[in-house]
């Protein structure tokens, strides 16, 4: 498929170990859920086209990290070239909420000189009964970090496409307005226009492969 | 590779004999744990149908497996050992040869191992037959009567701090095969091992990615087995290193492949450079896993026996080699498509067999040397990056501290400045006070010297006074005169007194003047009383005449009574008639005596009256005079009263005045004190602001050892600032000092003295104040800031990055317009 976009931006999506951030972006890039997906070693890549506006495509590249915290030495590498970031937790894990915190202290010290327009994800509110943090709290804690909070579910396909445009509507606004410019060695923002290969979640499901880590 | 079958088979026509092993160890080897028993010998039969049992077996698995593999599983890769078994059973007699050949190794490790150390690596690259692979696998990294293993039980009933994680990720490892199927006995002892693991090597614990080792382990042998394999893998085989919780080691593969690729793939490594693309944005999984979650499972097998003789050397050959083979395809792409390419056509590609890429892989040029020197230097650049962030976490600390400081010092800056004003405003109020004080002081100071002309000339009058009786002019000095006035005043009212004193006795003897008066005749009428007296006497004779006349006659009418009587005795016998008329004769004779005796005693009665009323009137004359005398004294004494009120009254006007000027004085001096107590406390706050600025000074020094040539531009300004107050200081000292001297003798000049100095002091606190303080001050900011710009700039070599993130924890941008706000970190 060959597509237009405007501009390419750059995700991170952290979180702790099992809050399921594979499985949001597959949902999202893939547009299927898998009940069981592999530990990610390391970082894996997705990507995908969004249409913010009629006509204005944005390309999303996503990176996906590992979870577990001896990982922070590979995903730390990963900060800088990013515009954007989903912090995921998991509302039927309350520890998870606890380390948003650290998430974001972790981010910002590897960053530098750039910043990264977080989006708080309180992930699997499917799980409604198992719920250990509430909405509110954590509308808070995003308020105080000054960031949007949005609940998804990758399983019932809750918010996804929310979350993910969301970011992407605001980080665009972002560009907009001159607040975040595209710089040259930085990979977070880039201006296309220029026809580009992407691979759809169609493309994807259609391929017999799967992504490897 | 013919040939080297060729030789193997030939080996093992050498030595048949040796090549023996029980039934029971063939029946062993068909199950999936074959390694528990130890081979014995076979005889030929028995091997023959050993080996027909092991095709079946293996067209069984392969079934299963291609089943799998239907389902696009990332383990189709099993497909590949269809093929390969596929071919295995059309060469089974190449497969039995090389079987009868592992058995003998099996049997014979330690002497085989040392002889055939060649032989070994080439038969092992070539893949170790299934069914062996668990004891060689045990026999290769020398795993087998471990004393840990007699502990696993042990293990297994205690509970690990990873458990949680661990069972999260069981059902994550090796999902679509079927041997970890979810609640299968496979999750279940991956779950034992890794715990067990966890607690042995409490530093590593539990590390995702090492759970696909361990699943392939057991997909081998037992869990003991499986679990002693990996204990050795980890400690001999780099993985510990690499699944330490700080994953230093593969930052050091990654470099160290990464240096491989730049040797010997140039282009290629240009080509990632260009595109930005990293390492371990695709190589961090295969060295943490073996390949194992990143190529079909046979291939992975296939390496892994590999890793098992020559460890992670393998890893970078094989990485390599899928490197070089798609060199050209990779150069292609950007960054985006060479992570797919890296994700979905190698693995595609390799399902074709792993020999392509084992072969390639031996072809790599691996330099063991090469790769020591870059281990060496990569501990230099990780121990210098170590000791950078030490560094940076050291100026981070620091920096903050520096800004805390910054912000202490700005606020007591502020509160200075604060105080600076407030001194300023109290100067100007003390100016305007001393203005005033001017003010009054130059009327007082006229005032006074009005007094002291007024003085001057109550002195000269009191001069006068004084020379009127001394008859001397002494020239004094107001207070002498002062004293004398008051000696003055003294004898004044001693004398007033005394003269009061004499007043009363005046007045006193007035009143007694006045009582003896009454009885005083008029000494004037004294002569007209003698006068009179003399006529009186004069009277009194001629009474006395008409008396002695009248007493003639009285005695001539006696003599003639008598001779009357005489005459009228005889008579009187003869004629009772003519007695009776002699009686009435002589009676009226006697009437007339008597009469004239009456008359006569009223002469002399008239005659003493006179007397009386004259001395009466002498008496009223004396009374007069004497008022006359008493009158005249005391319209004296009014005079003399009136002229000692007139004095005092005088007197008390010149008191009054010299209690005025004293007055005046007192409050002059007052406000001289008061002024001098303001200047010391000002003074004191002086020395209080210079204790500070040593103590800022001190702290400046502290940060000049930091910071050396902003620093001492701060000290020098503070060393100026230090200067300039105590400049102020000796002027205030000498003021006071000036002050104190002059104090008892307090006068217009010394005032005028006094204020001016304070006056220039004041124009010069000012200067470096209102003037001059300000930009020091500003100085004192710019040094400050700039100093808190260097430090970022040393400790993140970013002059872009944004002064306001740094340390602030998070900062929030906004956007202008939107709704939204957004973690900026």
């Amino acid at each position: 498929m060959e597509a237009i976009w405007l501009y390419q931006f750059r995700l991170i999506v952290i979180g702790d170990s099992t809050v399921g951030k594979s499985c949001l972006i597959r949902r999202f890039t893939e547009g299927r859920f898998t009940q069981v997906s592999d530990p990610t070693v390391g970082v894996d890549f997705f990507s995908r086209l969004v249409e913010i506006e009629p006509g204005k495509r944005i390309k999303l590249q996503i990176w996906d990290t590992a979870g577990q915290e001896r990982f922070r030495s590979i995903t730390r590498a990963y900060y800088r070239n990013s515009v954007g970031g989903l912090l995921l937790f998991d509302i039927t894990n309350r520890r998870s909420f606890q380390n948003v915190y650290d998430w974001l202290e972790e981010a910002r010290s590897h960053v530098q000189p750039h910043s990264i327009v977080f989006l708080l994800v309180g992930h699997k509110c499917d799980l409604e009964p198992q719920r250990q943090v509430t909405r509110q709290e954590a509308e808070k804690l995003a308020a105080a970090y000054g960031m949007r909070y949005v609940e998804t579910s990758a399983r019932d396909a809750i918010n996804v496409e929310h979350a993910f445009t969301e970011l992407t509507r605001d980080i665009f606004q972002l560009v907009r307005n001159g607040d975040i410019n595209i710089q040259e060695g930085w990979e977070g923002v880039k201006s296309g226009f220029v026809p580009n290969v992407v691979h759809s979640s169609e493309e994807v499901t259609k391929s017999d492969r799967r992504c490897l880590c | 590779m013919a040939s080297q079958v060729a030789t193997s088979s030939s080996q093992v026509a050498t030595v048949p004999s040796s090549l023996q092993t029980t039934t029971a160890a063939s029946s062993t080897s068909l199950s999936l744990s074959p390694m528990s028993a130890s081979p014995a010998k076979l005889s030929p039969d028995e091997l023959e149908l050993l080996a027909k049992l092991e095709e079946q077996n293996r067209l069984l698995e392969t079934d299963s497996k291609s089943l799998r593999s239907v389902n696009g599983s990332r383990r189709n890769s099993v497909s590949s050992l269809v093929s390969s078994s596929s071919a295995s059973s059309n060469l089974s007699h190449l497969e039995e040869d090389s079987w009868i050949l592992w058995g003998r190794i099996v049997n014979e490790w330690e002497d085989f191992r040392k002889k055939n150390e060649k032989q070994l690596k080439d038969l092992v690259r070539k893949g170790i037959p299934h069914h062996f692979r668990a004891i060689v696998w045990q026999l290769l990294c020398d795993a087998q009567n471990m004393p840990i293993k007699d502990q696993y039980s042990e293990l297994l009933k205690m509970t690990s701090p990873c458990e949680k994680l661990i069972r999260r990720d069981i059902a994550r490892t090796y999902p679509e095969h079927d041997f970890f199927k979810e609640d299968s006995l496979g999750q279940e002892v991956l779950f034992n091992v890794m715990k067990a693991y966890s607690l042995v090597d409490r530093e590593v614990g539990y590390c995702q990615g090492s759970a696909f080792i361990v699943g392939l382990l057991l997909m081998q042998m037992p869990e003991e087995e499986a679990f002693c394999v990996f204990v050795k893998l980890m400690q001999d085989y780099r993985l510990r290193e690499l699944f330490k919780p700080s994953m230093a080691e593969l930052g050091l593969c990654m470099y160290q492949f990464e240096c491989m690729i730049q040797e010997l793939l140039p282009d290629l490594h240009i080509h990632f450079q260009a595109q930005s693309f990293h390492t371990s944005m695709y190589a961090s999984s295969w060295f943490l896993t073996i390949f194992l979650t990143s190529f079909p499972l046979s291939v992975a097998t296939r390496i892994f026996d590999i890793f098992m003789l020559e460890g992670l050397e393998i890893v970078f050959r094989v990485g390599l080699a899928i490197l070089q083979m798609n060199q050209a395809e990779l150069i292609q792409l950007d960054m985006e498509g060479m992570l797919q390419y890296f994700q979905r056509v190698i693995p595609h590609q390799l399902e074709s067999g792993p020999d392509k890429v084992i072969l390639a892989a031996y072809n790599v040029k691996y330099n063991a040397k090469k790769m020591k020197k870059l281990e060496k230097e990569y501990t230099t650049i990780k121990t210098k990056e170590m000791e950078e962030q030490v560094e940076i976490k050291r100026l981070r600390t620091e920096n903050r501290l520096l800004k805390q400081r910054i912000d202490t010092l700005e606020k007591e800056s502020a509160s200075l400045a604060d105080r600076l004003i407030q001194g300023q405003v109290t100067r100007a109020q003390e100016a305007e006070e001393t203005y005033l004080v001017m003010r009054e002081l130059a009327t007082v100071r006229q005032q006074s010297e009005e007094a002291t002309a007024q003085l001057a000339l109550a002195q000269s009058t009191i001069r006068d006074l004084q020379q009127r009786p001394l008859l001397k002019g002494i020239p004094r000095y107001t207070e002498e005169s002062i004293l004398q006035l008051e000696r003055e005043l003294v004898q004044a009212r001693l004398k007033e007194a005394e003269s009061q004193c004499a007043l009363k006795e005046m007045q006193d003897k007035i009143l007694d003047i006045e009582k003896r008066n009454t009885s005083l005749p008029d000494d004037t009428n004294v002569v007209r009383l003698q006068e009179e007296l003399i006529a009186v006497k004069l009277r009194e004779a001629e009474a006395v005449l008409g008396l002695k006349e009248l007493r003639q006659q009285v005695r001539d009418l006696e003599e003639h009574w008598q001779r009357h009587l005489a005459r009228t005795a005889g008579r009187w016998k003869d004629n009772p008639r003519k007695n009776a008329v002699s009686e009435l004769q002589d009676e009226l004779m006697s009437v007339r005596l008597r009469e004239a005796e009456a008359q006569a005693e009223l002469r002399e009665t008239r005659q003493r009256m006179m007397e009386l009323e004259t001395q009466n009137q002498i008496h009223s004359n004396q009374l007069r005079r004497a008022e006359q005398e008493v009158r005249g004294f005391q319209e004296r004494v009014t005079m003399l009263t009136a002229q000692n009120k007139g004095l005092h009254v005088q007197l008390q006007e010149i008191k009054r005045k010299q209690a005025e000027i004293e007055c005046k004085n007192k409050e002059e001096v007052m406000a001289v004190r008061l002024r001098e107590a303001d200047n010391i406390a000002a003074m004191a706050e002086l020395q209080q602001q210079i204790s500070e600025l040593e103590i800022q000074k001190e702290e400046g020094k502290v940060q000049g050892q930091l910071n050396n040539t902003d620093s001492s531009q701060y000290i020098r300004d503070l060393k100026d600032q230090i200067a300039e107050l105590k400049h102020e200081i000796r002027c205030l000292k000498g003021q006071r000092g000036s002050s104190m001297s002059n104090q008892p003798a307090f006068d217009g000049i010394h005032i005028v003295n006094h204020y001016i100095p304070d006056d220039e002091s004041y124009h010069s606190s000012d200067e470096d104040t209102g003037v001059g303080k300000t930009p020091s001050h500003l100085d004192h900011q710019h040094s400050s800031i700039s100093r808190i710009r260097l430090h970022p700039s040393l400790g993140l070599g970013d002059t872009d990055s944004e002064g306001d993130d740094d340390g602030q924890g998070l900062v929030l941008s906004v956007p202008p317009n939107g709704t939204h706000k957004h973690t900026t970190v």
